[in-house]
């Protein structure tokens, strides 16, 4: 027990230089159970949008569907699926999907998308793609209006759907930017880029940095059931079009998944194509837990064996091995913070170990067997890991906690990380289990740290230690 | 009367790169329980290595050192630890305290060492430390105390394990006058008292004027054994 007393007391001999390595120790902890924190939350929040915006847990298709999406390879057995589906307890939502690629064209665009043709009630409780729609731009599907349709962000700027027109009489600026405006004043742009070019050709470089995002924000229209002329080839093989009118405008955090889709009712889509009643061509698939997904993709597997069914990792690899990229960046930057972490540690006892060569030696001398002189300097270093360890986890947990609340902004990477596929927003988590973890990796490089000064002292000889100096 | 400490023609030499250097020159010695032996000689006569040797803290190149009659030489390192552990008490010339340590802690760590129970070691270390006369200081550190009193605080941790026989090496050599005097007459008190028995070395006339018997060494060699009336 006087050992434990003896190396609590000894770590307070040079205070500076105990606060500076448990002041490490504590950096290291926060800063590894916050990079920890950090990359949880980016998979996290990606997995979480692959799964509950973008693709559900599991998707059914026509065997060929996925490689050659034609409007032809509509689902067998819908009934029967959907029948063994309904009964599964561990299903949470189904929701069918009809899916057609089509050429969409307005007055002043066009580009190429997947048309979903959706049922309004269950994609909701499939999907929390109705939580994404922008401010102002309008509202989810609605059943009962004629051919409505929910469209991108990037889409409605490709079709030149978001029109920028500065008002000035609306935009709060200084007297000295407005006059500059002014012969911008009232003008119409179709496209961010050309807005922002007309701006920056009467305005400084400072001035569009500073009031470059408000009068953006303030200039954004959205033409509100702008029309969308499609064209598809139908279920007979003949090229038809339909109008379809904006009823929203959504935008999520994967701007490749905003690229590719528009969504209308699936009523609508089937009509349009002259798809027969009931045929669709996929049905997605939300569980209660997660940890059921295997169990129910063999089981219909094997029921179905002429379908194909695949996982939402399968359908999205890309995200399945950020996260993988992820953990193992992570697992490398908590690698160097404990490498760092090892070297000052390792420095620290060897110093201590030799400012108080003369007294070990006393103590070798007057009996106390290397056993104990190993127990003493092992007992300081996990004293000092352990004080660092301590305060580096309540500010560890302190700083995850404050930045699962306010999130953090990406601001200068957002667009970067929105084509990853990665929200600009990150809300870092941790789980119990890894906070302990992380926590016994420190005390365990605090421990391993200290083998080789706690050797140094063995090596030391009792006669020619008391004979130092110090 | 019982012999503690009994050495059998024992040499001791350093090796340097060029020279051999004899520190210990074939050296018989016997001690008995409860002596008050002081060792005195010139700067370099052996002094200082031959307490190491009989201390355990060193290994003769030839001859035997026999401690209450175990044969230091037959023991590996790790039984010598214990040995002194269990057998020997030292005290420094530089006092050599734990400086993080308060004067009882000081004391009560090499009964802690020995596995003594607890309630012993708290009455033994009181009991001592007043007996060394700082009984009101049980709380001080090492810095807190004068040369005198610190060194009397290494005389109790010295005697609080009930060893065989005390090694002093040069114990007055950091002090006063009147630390001297008084240091003398506490280990001259236990000595008598407690029938403990003391070897230190020293080139304090004041000191060998207290001693029991003195040995003098030269050049490694005891070329006078003198026992005096106690």
């Amino acid at each position: 027990m006087m050992i434990l007393s003896l190396a609590w007391k000894n770590i307070w001999r040079n205070k500076k230089r105990s606060l500076i390595v448990m002041t490490s120790v504590m950096l290291g902890t926060t800063a590894g159970l916050f990079t920890l924190g950090l990359t949880y939350g980016m998979v996290g929040e990606k997995l979480d949008a692959v799964v509950y915006t973008e693709l559900s847990h599991l998707q059914i298709h026509q065997k060929t569907f996925l490689r050659h999406p034609e409007i032809t390879k509509t689902l067998p057995h819908v009934d029967s699926i959907m029948a063994f589906l309904n009964v599964r307890a561990e299903v949470k939502t189904i929701s069918p999907h009809i899916r057609i690629t089509a050429m969409g064209s307005t007055s002043r665009g066009n580009t190429s998308l997947d048309l979903l043709g959706v049922d309004p009630t269950s994609e909701q409780a499939l999907s929390n793609l109705n939580e994404h729609i922008l401010p102002g731009s309008g509202h989810y599907l609605n059943s009962d209006e004629q051919y409505p349709i929910l469209i991108s962000d990037k889409t409605a700027e490709q079709l030149r759907i978001k029109t920028y027109t500065i008002k000035l009489d609306k935009t709060p600026l200084p007297l000295a930017i407005t006059t500059k405006l002014q012969a911008l004043n009232g003008k119409r742009f179709f496209t961010k880029k050309k807005f922002k070019r007309a701006v920056s050709n009467v305005l400084t470089e400072k001035e569009v940095s500073l009031y470059g995002p408000s009068l953006t924000q303030a200039a954004l229209q959205y033409r509100h059931h702008a029309k969308i002329v499609f064209t598809f080839t139908d279920a007979t093989g003949l090229l038809v079009s339909q109008l379809f009118s904006v009823c929203g405008i959504f935008k999520t955090d994967f701007s490749g998944f905003d690229e590719g889709r528009a969504f209308v009712l699936r009523k609508d889509l089937a009509k349009a194509s002259h798809l027969p009643r009931n045929q669709i061509h996929e049905i997605c698939v939300l569980l209660h837990q997660a940890e059921a997904l295997p169990t129910v993709v063999q089981d219909l597997k094997t029921t179905f064996p002429d379908v194909d069914v695949q996982d939402w990792k399968a359908l999205s690899p890309i995200g399945e091995v950020f996260s993988q990229m992820m953990g193992l960046y992570s697992l490398m930057v908590m690698g160097f913070i404990l490498f760092a972490l090892a070297f000052g540690i390792v420095n620290t006892m060897l110093m201590a170990i030799l400012e108080r060569t003369k007294e070990l030696g006393m103590l070798m001398a007057i009996g106390m067997n290397r056993r104990r002189v190993f127990q003493l300097i092992m007992s300081e270093t996990i004293f000092l890991t352990l004080v660092g360890a301590f305060v580096g986890m309540v500010l560890g947990a302190a700083l995850i906690a404050i930045t699962h609340h306010t999130g953090i902004y990406f601001s200068s990477i957002a667009e970067g990380f929105q084509e990853m596929g990665f929200a600009a927003v990150v809300y870092p988590t941790i789980g119990a289990q890894d906070f302990i973890i992380i926590t016994l990796l420190v005390i365990l490089t605090g421990i391993l740290s200290a083998i080789y000064p706690a050797r140094k002292a063995l090596k030391l000889n009792p006669l020619e230690a008391i004979r130092t100096e110090n | 009367m019982n012999t503690i400490i009994e050495i059998k023609d024992v040499v001791k030499v350093y090796h340097s790169a060029a020279i051999q250097v004899k520190a210990v020159d074939h050296v018989n010695l016997t001690i008995q329980q409860g002596e008050f032996t002081a060792l005195v000689g010139p700067s370099g006569s052996g002094k200082t290595t031959l307490l190491n040797l009989i201390g355990g803290l060193d290994k003769p190149s030839s001859g035997e050192i026999i401690i209450d009659h175990t044969n230091l030489n037959a023991m590996s390192a790790k039984q010598i630890v214990d040995f002194r552990l269990q057998n020997i008490g030292f005290v420094f010339q530089s006092y050599n305290l734990i400086p993080v340590f308060s004067a009882q802690e000081n004391v009560s760590f090499i009964m802690e060492l020995q596995h003594r129970p607890k309630k012993e070691i708290a009455k033994r270390t009181i009991e001592i430390l007043t007996q060394v006369g700082l009984g009101d200081r049980l709380e001080s550190r090492p810095s807190e105390l004068s040369g005198g009193q610190q060194q009397r605080v290494a005389v109790a941790r010295a005697i609080a394990s009930r060893p065989t026989f005390v090694i002093a090496d040069e114990p007055t050599a950091n002090l006063d006058s009147k630390s001297t005097a008084q240091l003398l007459d506490l280990m001259e008190k236990m000595n008598r008292e407690e029938n403990i028995t003391f070897l230190f070395s020293t080139h304090d006339k004041r000191v060998m004027d207290k001693a029991h018997r003195i040995l003098v060494l030269e050049d490694g060699k005891i070329v006078k054994d003198e026992k005096l009336q106690s």
